[in-house]
Order: C-alpha cells, then sequence, then structure tokens
C-alpha cells in the first residue's frame, strides 16, 4: 500500500480553517441576539465564538490526522485500489481497462505547497470520485503515467 | 445527401418562439413606456409594448427560420454529422456504434400533422447528443432504421448479402430482410392491472407521517367547534386516511395508463424497440449489445399477485432525461414467469439461490426502525405538550411493527455470483432484482459506514456505465458480513478480468461486434 505525502494534512487543514472562522462568526451572531442587548453583548459573545471556532477546528485537525492514516492507494497488475474514508471507510478498485483518462492536476494551494492530484475517469456514474491526492508533482505525473501505461496495455474496451 | 428538418418545424418552432419573445418586449416595452423618459428620446413610440411585442415576434420567428436553413444532416456509412447554429456553429460527428438509444416522441400536435423529435443518445456528455425537433415521421423512422442497419454493417464489416441489401436500403427504408419479432404487447387488461398494481404503496407512508402532526389540530378544532364523540372522530380519520390513499392511488393509475396505453416490444435485428404512451407517443430502440444492466422490479402488491416489470439499462440517459422519465422499462407488467423468461432472451442468465445478509443486519434494522418510531414519538409528544393535548403515547404502539419491518427489510435484501452475473437485490415496498454482467463492471466499491463498522457489516457497491446508477440506484449488495463483502468484491472483479478474456477470444473467433457476444449466445 503506498502512502501519499504527510504535507497533504496542511492543505486539509487549512481547507477546515474557513469553516470554522465562518461557524465561530455564526456562534457570535447568534449569541448577541439571543442576549438582551444585542449590540452591547458583542464583547461577550466573542469568547463563545472563539470557543465555537476552536471546536470545529479541532475537529478539522483530528479528522483530517485520521484521513491521512486511512489514504492509501496500490497500482495493482489489473486495477487500481484505493483505500480511504474516516467515518465511512470506502476501498475502490478500478479495473485499468475501464481507465477512460487520467488527469494530473494542480491548484493554487496545492501549488503553493509543491503537491498536486491525480484523477482517474471511468465511464461509471462515479468515475470522477477516483482520484489520489497529495503527490508530489514528479509522483502525479509518475503515477498517471504509469497508469497510462497500463490503461494502455490493456485493449480498450470500455464496455459502453 | 444531407438532409433537412421538417419544414413544419418553422412554423411550429417559429411560431413558440416569436411569441415567447413577443411576450418578453410586450412586457419590456410597457415597463419602459411606464418609465417615460426614455420613451420619448425616441420617436413614434416604438419603445412601448405593442411595437416591441410585434419586433420579438419577428425576430424569434426570423431566429427559427435561420435555424431551420442551417440545420442540416447526414447519414453517412459509419457516422451521424450534424451541422447546425445560427450564431455559434457547430459540426458534430457521431460514431455510429456509439450510439445508444434513439428516441422518437411525437406529442398530440406533432401527431396530428404527422411530425416527430427524435433524440440520438450516445455515452458521453450529459444531455442529448443529437436532438431533431422536427422531423417527418417517415425520415424520424428511416434514421432511426438507417443508424441499426449501419451499426450493424459498420461493425460486421461488410459480410455477405447482407451489405448488399442495407446499401440499397439507402433511401428507401428497407424492413423486409431485417427479423422482427414482437417480444411482449401489454393488452388492454394487463394495461387496468398495471394501473391498478402500479400504485405506490410508499405514498400512504406520508399519512403516518404527518398524521400525528395534523390528527391532533383537526381534533383540537372539532373540540372547540362542540366536541364530537370519539367514535365518530376516528371515523373522520378513516375516512380521511382512505380517501386520500384512493386519491393517490387513482392519480398513479391514471398517469400510468395514460403512459404505458399500447406499450409494445419488439426485436428488431439486434435492437430492442418500445412504443408506448396514449397522448404522447414514444418510441425507441435499445441496442442488445449496450445494455448494461437488466432490473426485474415488483412492488408489493405485483409480488402478491406474481407480477413483476423488467427494465433494461443503457448508458446512454442523463439521469431523469429519457423521454422513459429515467427508466427505461422494457416490460412494465407481466407475470414474474414471463418477465423472467423475457429477461432470459435479452440477456441469457439462471436465477441463483440468493444470499441474505448476516441475521444480525436484521438487528441492525430493528435499532433503526425503532428508532424512527422513537422520532415520530417525539414529534408526537412535543404536539402533545405545546399545541394540543391526545393521547401521544398512541404512537409508540409504532414500535410493534419495528421488528416486522426489520425483518421485511432483511428478508429482501441478497446477492449472488452467477456464472457470467453478478446479482443484487433490495427493498421490501419496491424489490429490485439486479444483474449485471461481469463484463459491463466498472468499478467496485466497497464501504462500511460508520454505524456497519460496529455491526462488522459491509456493503458492495458494483459501478456501470448505466444511466439509472447515476442516481444512485447502482446495483449493490448491503449490509454484508465484512469478511463476506471483501471476497464478494474480489469474486466480482476476478471473474470481472475471466469475462474480459473470455470475452476477447470470443470477439476474434466469432465475427466483432456479435450482439450476442458479451453473453455468449443469446439465442
Amino acid at each position: 500500500m503506498e502512502r501519499i505525502h504527510p504535507r497533504v494534512r496542511i492543505l486539509w487543514l487549512l481547507r477546515g480553517v474557513f469553516p470554522s472562522l465562518f461557524l465561530g462568526a455564526v456562534a457570535i451572531g447568534v449569541t448577541a441576539v439571543l442576549s438582551s442587548n444585542p449590540l452591547g453583548n458583542i464583547s461577550e459573545a466573542l469568547p463563545v465564538g472563539g470557543a465555537v471556532a476552536l471546536l470545529v477546528f479541532g475537529l478539522g485537525v483530528v479528522h483530517t490526522l485520521f484521513r491521512y492514516r486511512a489514504f492509501g492507494y496500490e497500482v495493482q497488475d489489473d486495477a487500481l485500489y484505493i483505500e480511504r474514508g474516516v467515518l465511512t471507510k470506502v476501498n475502490t478498485v478500478v479495473p485499468y481497462v475501464r481507465v477512460q483518462h487520467i488527469d494530473t492536476q494542480r491548484n493554487p494551494f496545492e501549488r503553493v505547497f509543491g503537491l498536486g492530484h491525480v484523477v482517474v475517469y471511468t465511464a461509471g456514474s462515479r468515475g470522477a470520485d477516483v482520484s489520489v491526492p497529495g503527490l508530489l508533482p514528479g509522483q502525479a505525473t509518475d503515477l498517471q503515467q504509469r497508469l497510462r501505461t497500463l490503461a494502455g496495455e490493456s485493449e480498450p474496451d470500455d464496455a459502453v | 445527401m444531407s438532409e433537412r428538418l421538417h419544414p413544419l418545424t418553422v412554423l411550429l418552432r417559429g411560431g413558440s418562439r416569436g411569441m415567447s419573445l413577443a411576450l418578453f418586449g410586450f412586457f419590456a416595452g410597457s415597463f419602459v413606456g411606464g418609465a417615460g423618459m426614455l420613451a420619448d428620446a425616441v420617436p413614434f413610440g416604438v419603445l412601448s409594448g405593442g411595437p416591441l411585442a410585434l419586433i420579438g415576434f419577428v425576430v424569434g420567428f426570423a431566429y427559427e427560420v435561420a435555424r431551420y436553413q442551417r440545420f442540416e444532416y447526414e447519414l453517412t456509412a459509419d457516422t451521424l454529422d450534424i451541422r447546425s447554429g445560427v450564431f455559434a456553429r457547430r459540426e458534430r460527428e457521431i460514431p455510429l456504434r456509439r450510439v445508444q438509444n434513439v428516441d422518437v416522441t411525437r406529442d398530440l400536435l406533432a401527431r396530428v400533422v404527422g411530425i416527430a423529435t427524435v433524440q440520438v443518445e450516445t455515452a458521453g456528455g450529459g444531455e442529448t447528443e443529437a436532438s431533431f425537433q422536427y422531423l417527418g415521421l417517415d425520415a424520424a423512422r428511416t434514421l432511426q432504421d438507417g443508424i441499426r442497419q449501419r451499426k450493424r454493417q459498420g461493425t460486421t464489416a461488410a459480410t455477405e448479402g447482407e451489405a448488399d441489401a442495407a446499401t440499397t436500403a439507402d433511401a428507401a427504408v428497407d424492413r423486409g430482410p431485417v427479423e422482427r419479432e414482437t417480444l411482449f404487447e401489454l393488452d388492454e387488461s394487463d394495461l387496468l392491472l398495471l394501473s391498478v398494481l402500479s400504485f405506490d404503496v410508499r405514498a400512504l407512508s406520508i399519512l403516518f407521517v404527518f398524521g400525528p402532526m395534523i390528527g391532533p389540530a383537526v381534533v383540537g378544532y372539532l373540540d372547540a367547534n362542540g366536541g364530537v364523540g370519539t367514535a365518530a372522530l376516528l371515523l373522520v380519520a378513516a375516512v380521511a386516511v382512505v380517501g386520500l390513499g384512493l386519491l393517490f392511488w387513482a392519480l398513479g393509475a391514471v398517469t400510468t395508463f395514460v403512459q404505458y396505453y399500447g406499450f409494445r416490444l419488439t426485436r428488431v435485428g439486434d435492437e430492442l424497440r418500445y412504443e408506448r404512451g396514449l397522448i404522447q407517443r414514444y418510441d425507441g430502440s435499445i441496442p442488445l449489445d449496450k445494455i448494461q444492466t437488466v432490473t426485474v422490479e415488483e412492488n408489493l402488491l405485483m409480488r402478491r399477485f406474481g407480477y413483476a416489470s423488467l427494465a433494461v439499462e443503457t448508458a446512454g440517459y442523463a439521469p431523469g432525461a429519457s423521454p422513459s422519465g429515467g427508466s427505461e422499462a422494457a416490460v412494465p407488467l407481466a407475470t414474474r414467469d414471463r418477465v423472467l423468461a423475457l429477461a432470459g432472451q435479452i440477456e441469457p442468465f439462471e436465477l441463483p439461490q440468493f444470499e441474505r445478509p448476516p441475521t444480525r443486519a436484521r438487528r441492525r434494522y430493528m435499532v433503526r426502525y425503532g428508532l424512527v418510531v422513537a422520532l415520530v414519538a417525539a414529534v408526537a409528544f412535543t404536539v402533545d405538550a405545546y399545541l394540543v393535548s391526545y393521547p401521544w403515547w398512541v404512537t409508540l404502539g409504532l414500535l410493534v411493527l419495528a421488528p416486522l419491518a426489520a425483518r421485511a427489510t432483511w428478508q429482501n435484501r441478497g446477492r449472488a455470483l452467477g456464472e457470467d452475473h453478478v446479482f443484487t437485490r433490495n427493498g421490501f415496498w419496491r424489490r429490485r432484482t439486479q444483474l449485471v454482467p461481469y463484463y459491463r463492471v466498472q468499478t467496485v466499491i466497497e464501504k462500511r459506514s460508520f454505524f456497519q463498522r460496529r455491526w462488522d457489516l459491509s456493503t458492495v457497491v458494483v459501478d456501470t456505465a448505466g444511466s439509472r446508477s447515476l442516481l444512485g440506484d447502482d446495483a449493490s449488495a448491503v449490509d454484508v458480513d465484512a469478511d463476506d463483502a471483501r471476497e464478494f468484491a474480489r469474486g466480482v472483479t476476478d471473474r470481472f478480468q475471466t469475462a474480459l478474456v473470455s470475452r476477447r477470444s470470443g470477439t476474434s473467433a466469432e465475427s466483432e461486434g456479435d450482439s450476442s457476444a458479451p453473453t455468449g449466445g443469446a439465442d
């Protein structure tokens, strides 16, 4: 089972920042409105918001750690195998014959941290679900290359 | 030789687009005219409602005329070429061997004047790949048949005799040499039966959900207005429930009747053709070699009386976009034996012994339904505490049903690895037995949710390119023992690889593209 780059955890953590800030802000708003004197009590509401934000962020941290530990992939003889998921564990098997095309993608955040991900498309309805995150650019193109070769070796036969 | 749409298209589409633009113009004009200033700047009150409406109509109509003139299509030996577009021009070439379904739809107006809408579906993309609105009925049929014939020729690479016959059939469709066999016809009594049976029992469940909430309000109202005896109240409630139920039923029955009137399934060469509809007439083709999954569906009533329905699925449609509303029903209703026989004709199989989930799954469902009852009771209690008081604890009586429901759910789940297909079965109200040829498997997904892990259970989803799977209707073996699930998933992938190999050796031995190749001998 191959692991992905640990740095991907920072990316996932950052993804949790906005929701936690947002929920913190909502908490502030709600506390302020519920109290008798909405405008005057902003200062009282601040700690509540902070606590909520921290809590959400903390959950994000835990989730990220577990998520990283749960993720693994394997380039097998005739299929790509992916294991992932924290609350719901998902194992996916994608036979190379079924691969339609393969993308290497690097969004701005990933580029800042020098990472990228590979997306494997099949004709199946869940095709776009199959993606391997947290790869160094070289690794990503490598994986893409490898999958492409494997997919190419198996005769094109997409069964649609 | 490129062809055109039917000339009436201009009148119909031009008329409707003209009208809609005219309406827009009218309102925009009235609005601007009302604002005054702008209108004064332009002479003759051009910017007021009436003239703008006229301009709108002319522009809309002119657009459709241009569209008609730009639209050309041609059926070549192996592609369908379409040139279209007024402002943005598009030339589209659809390889015929990639075509999944060809649907001919005629609404009432189209039927009166003898025209039709033709839609050609391929597996790629989210929407219909080629839509012809409108073609003359003959042209529509020519197109439908032409695609089928050329597809066959293209794949069999000019085999003896047939090829010549089909080339001469270029202009006028030659329906003579093609083998046509009516597989199924829905006669009137069966149609009535279908309408009656198609009632979705789940609609009634609404009553159980809203009953506890609305009921007390009604009671409270009656109480406030002089009060009625409890017996009378119960009577009223019972009448209401039965009345609503009947209403849902009648609505469902009428819809079904209209949809499936005159249903007929034919086998034309290597395609299935279905026809149906009372008001709007549908006529679609389903290539046998494109079928992804076959589903036998029986709702509670059908099961009780030994009936079933059959659906086949290709990769052609976007969800809900097909003329049949997402489900390409092959046989809406027939006796169970008949349905199985027909399914066997389409995709030869033997019904295996289904393996049920372990009995602990039953306990899991019991807990689940128990929680649902608890939720209903909580709602009822809240209503009781804050709105009107009534014996809310009656809802707890539903707990008796939990074990029964759990048993029913458990009993109807199953899975099996057959010779050539993987089978799954789910659902109590509407039981779906799905079979997927190993060859059609795209990916295999094994999942365990948080709650499933506590019971050491897993779900295995077999994904295909079929369009219904987009709606989450994938063949899935739910709540299988975790170890068995792993084995099941491995079983599917192994057999998939084997099927692939045997299909390859099969296709090189026989003629390539033979419709029966995926299953090894359809008839």
